[in-house]
């Protein structure tokens, strides 16, 4: 009897517990959006959702709010986001980029901003989910063109592979619940190095909610591994882009912000990518940072993502 | 005190076992990708290791059941694990086809003007996943699969009441399970780094097998209580 009604009672609530939770997610959404995808996929739950107030369209990987990639449903190939606009500056910082890679296709929206803006460009794209390349084209606009190739692999895996060198990588490969150990460390950054042509870099966005001790670790490793280094601030988010650069000679912000007018004359990128610059840069290669360099062996990501820095002080922008 | 011995084997085994499991993840991640296809393969290696090696177990200890043979198993287990990351990285990078060779550089039918993406899906490396982890953890896991009934084999000649005291010995066991997978998660891995997570564990078991050996020979010079 006892038992019958404990069977009975943990079967009321298997079922009364996530209708409760549907109802109460349901009625706080926001009324003015609108989703038009919402699927798991091999590594993400992958949702697609439209504010039509704001003429966007966004990409989620999870339920949090956290955004992966935005377009701006009028113009599909202008960078949305603040940090994408800064992983642009990329293509000023090298004198003639002709050989890209991209790890992490988010949104497609640095790929579309290339093949618009530098369809010269030879563009590779390392993305691991197969669904999200699916739902960049059925939803975000990406199409193919004679430049544009796809590898759907893990980033490490392909670069350990690669058939070519770069002139640029650029890493977005850092979801916000998710930073995959083996993409931070000394062995993988050094790797992508060695997929380097002469004078090229290496770009890597470090997308989090809050600065904390994994993103010092980060510019420490960027450090150790090449002569020179930048970073910018992306906004006032916490995103900081880092740059490290094969030149050995520093690229001083007036030659780079120079190359962004340059590179910025006669198209419509939506914003000014030497202001940008002039705004962001900061020299990482002479900074004192107080963290260890993450190695394959020793990489506590997640633990170091949680703690704050108590350098953090210090290295805060003035 | 045999009783309390056993007990704390199985718990420390049982750390051992989740702590590797974890530490094989970090090991082979940044050859063979942090896919599915690696955690599932791993997973299923040690618990593949488990089942192979509870089903020799058993039938060993009922042969000759002995505190030195226990830690002559748990001895051997922790001897592997102290060499994995001297092999490690060979057995990787064979066992993925292509390892170091590079990727066709050309391949897709975009182009031509048309507005096709060019995709491109490497070779299936799930068999791949599957033979690395079974070379470089099939061994150790078969090794603590082992312990269970053997400890359980020596615990019940000691105790009338069977049913009772597996309980307790598989439930002991598990929460050692337990506390070695929440203390690699929580702290180990911050705190020393992958191949030092092996050598710790490594250490451990041999240290636990020689502590059974002692303790065998102990209570052989003793008479029995």
């Amino acid at each position: 009897m006892k038992r019958t009604t404990l069977f009975a009672a943990l079967a009321v609530a298997s079922v009364a517990a996530p209708a409760l939770f549907w109802v109460s997610a349901g009625s706080a959404a926001d009324e003015r959006t609108i989703t038009r995808y919402d699927r798991e996929s091999k590594y993400y739950r992958i949702r697609i959702v439209d504010y039509p107030d704001e003429g966007r369209r966004c990409l989620h990987f999870s339920k949090s709010r956290g955004i992966q990639s935005s377009m701006i449903l009028a113009a599909p190939c202008q960078l949305d986001l603040q940090y994408s606009r800064t992983m642009a500056a990329a293509l000023a910082f090298h004198p003639a980029p002709q050989d890209v890679l991209l790890v992490g296709l988010g949104g497609a929206s640095l790929p579309k901003f290339i093949q618009k803006n530098f369809p010269d460009v030879r563009l590779d794209i390392v993305e691991i989910d197969p669904d999200v390349v699916r739902v960049c084209r059925d939803w975000f606009e990406f199409r193919g063109t004679p430049n544009t190739r796809v590898i759907v692999m893990d980033g490490r895996m392909y670069l350990k592979r690669a058939p070519k060198q770069y002139d640029i990588i650029l890493l977005d490969a850092y979801a916000a619940d998710r930073v995959p150990f083996h993409l931070t460390t000394l062995e993988f950054i050094q790797l992508a190095k060695s997929r380097l042509k002469a004078g090229g870099l290496v770009v890597s966005n470090l997308w989090e909610h809050a600065v904390n001790r994994f993103f010092f670790a980060e510019l420490k490793t960027f450090q150790a591994t090449f002569p020179q280094s930048y970073l910018c601030r992306s906004g006032d988010s916490g995103n900081i882009v880092v740059f490290g650069s094969l030149a050995t000679e520093q690229l001083p912000k007036e030659d780079w912000a120079k190359r962004a007018a340059a590179i910025s004359a006669g198209k419509d990128f939506g914003f000014d990518l030497a202001n940008l610059v002039r705004k962001e840069y900061e020299l990482l290669t002479t900074q004192k940072i107080d963290e260890k360099v993450l190695t394959d062996d020793m990489a506590p990501v997640d633990t170091l993502r949680r703690e704050n820095p108590n350098h953090f002080e210090e290295a805060q922008p003035k | 005190m045999m009783r309390l011995g056993l007990l704390g084997t199985v718990f420390l085994a049982g750390a051992a076992l989740m702590s590797l499991e974890m530490a094989s993840f970090r090991l082979v991640e940044p050859e063979l990708g942090s896919d599915l296809v690696v955690w599932g393969s791993l997973i299923s290696v040690f618990l593949g290791g488990l089942a192979i090696g509870a089903v020799g177990g058993g039938r060993w200890a009922d042969t000759r059941p002995s505190l030195a043979r226990l830690g002559l198993i748990l001895a051997a287990a922790g001897g592997v694990a102290l060499a994995v990351p001297l092999y490690a990285d060979a057995v990787l990078t064979w066992a993925y086809p292509g390892a170091g060779a590079p990727l066709p550089s050309e391949w897709g039918t975009g182009g031509a003007g048309g507005t096709e993406l060019a995709v491109y899906h490497p070779p299936d490396m799930r068999w791949a996943a599957l033979l690395a982890g079974t070379l470089l953890f099939g061994l150790p896991a078969v090794l603590l699969g082992m312990v269970s009934p053997y400890a359980a084999r020596l615990f019940v000649r000691e105790m009338p009441q069977m049913g009772t005291h597996l309980g307790q010995l598989y439930g002991v066991s598990t929460v050692g399970s337990i506390l070695g997978t929440l203390g690699t998660a929580f702290y180990l891995i911050a705190l020393m780094g992958t191949r030092w997570l092996l050598s710790l564990n490594g250490l451990v078991l041999l240290g636990l097998g020689a502590a059974l050996v002692i303790a065998h020979s102990l209570r052989r010079r003793s008479p029995p209580a």
